[in-house]
């Protein structure tokens, strides 16, 4: 089940963005009891690294992801940590 | 007064405003209180609205806003984003220059 759900946001991520890196880790174990983890939704945390974020602000970028989701966000997903990069600036950040 | 009035009504008389989950001092999501603790380390005054006890502001605001999460933090009206955004913009220092210019009450 949650490994679909994570090859689902994958899936849209991956065609979209074409990233040059897509780090997706469930971090629903988490929040396991807590009130966003009772409807079953999914904590995730996504690194993506793509030229399509290049000359974009992290505003648009973080809508373009938001956008790439679509319905996963009601249907999935009750919580996303983004860090949306282009190759340019994955090189440069020391980690 | 429709909610788009209500929404641009306190985004026009608050500088700095949180959308969140919770208050500042009982944040009741994490992101909600991470975004609280970089606001409160810089020490500026910000306002700030629990949307559990505001589900119209809460619908109504990610329509506002294209913007489906909460916390969202305005500056003079303008969306700078959520938690991610802003814990970026506060390790950076961008933070603390965007709120450089805000009065200290």
């Amino acid at each position: 089940m949650s490994i679909n759900r994570e090859q689902r946001i994958r899936q849209c991520l991956e065609e979209l963005f074409q990233p040059t890196d897509l780090l997706l880790k469930d971090q629903s174990h988490l929040h396991a009891g807590h009130e966003g983890a009772r409807d079953g939704k999914g904590h995730f945390d996504v690194t993506i690294v793509s030229q399509a974020f290049d000359g974009k602000s992290r505003i648009q970028r973080h809508r373009m992801v938001y956008a790439a989701l679509g319905g996963l966000l009601e249907s999935d997903i009750h919580a996303l940590r983004i860090k949306a990069l282009t190759p340019a600036e994955r090189r440069s950040s020391t980690n | 007064m429709d909610i788009n009035e209500r929404i641009e009504e306190q985004l026009e008389s608050n500088q700095v405003m949180l959308y969140m989950k919770g208050s500042p001092d009982f944040p009741q999501c994490g992101f909600s209180g991470q975004t609280v603790a970089a606001l409160k380390a810089i020490g500026k005054p910000f306002a700030y609205v629990n949307i559990f006890e505001d589900p119209e502001i809460r619908e109504g605001l990610k329509q506002y806003s294209n913007w489906p999460t909460f916390p969202q933090l305005y500056v003079k009206g303008e969306l700078i984003g959520g938690c991610d955004i802003v814990i970026e913009m506060f390790e950076s220092g961008e933070l603390q220059k965007l709120l450089a210019d805000i009065g200290e009450n």
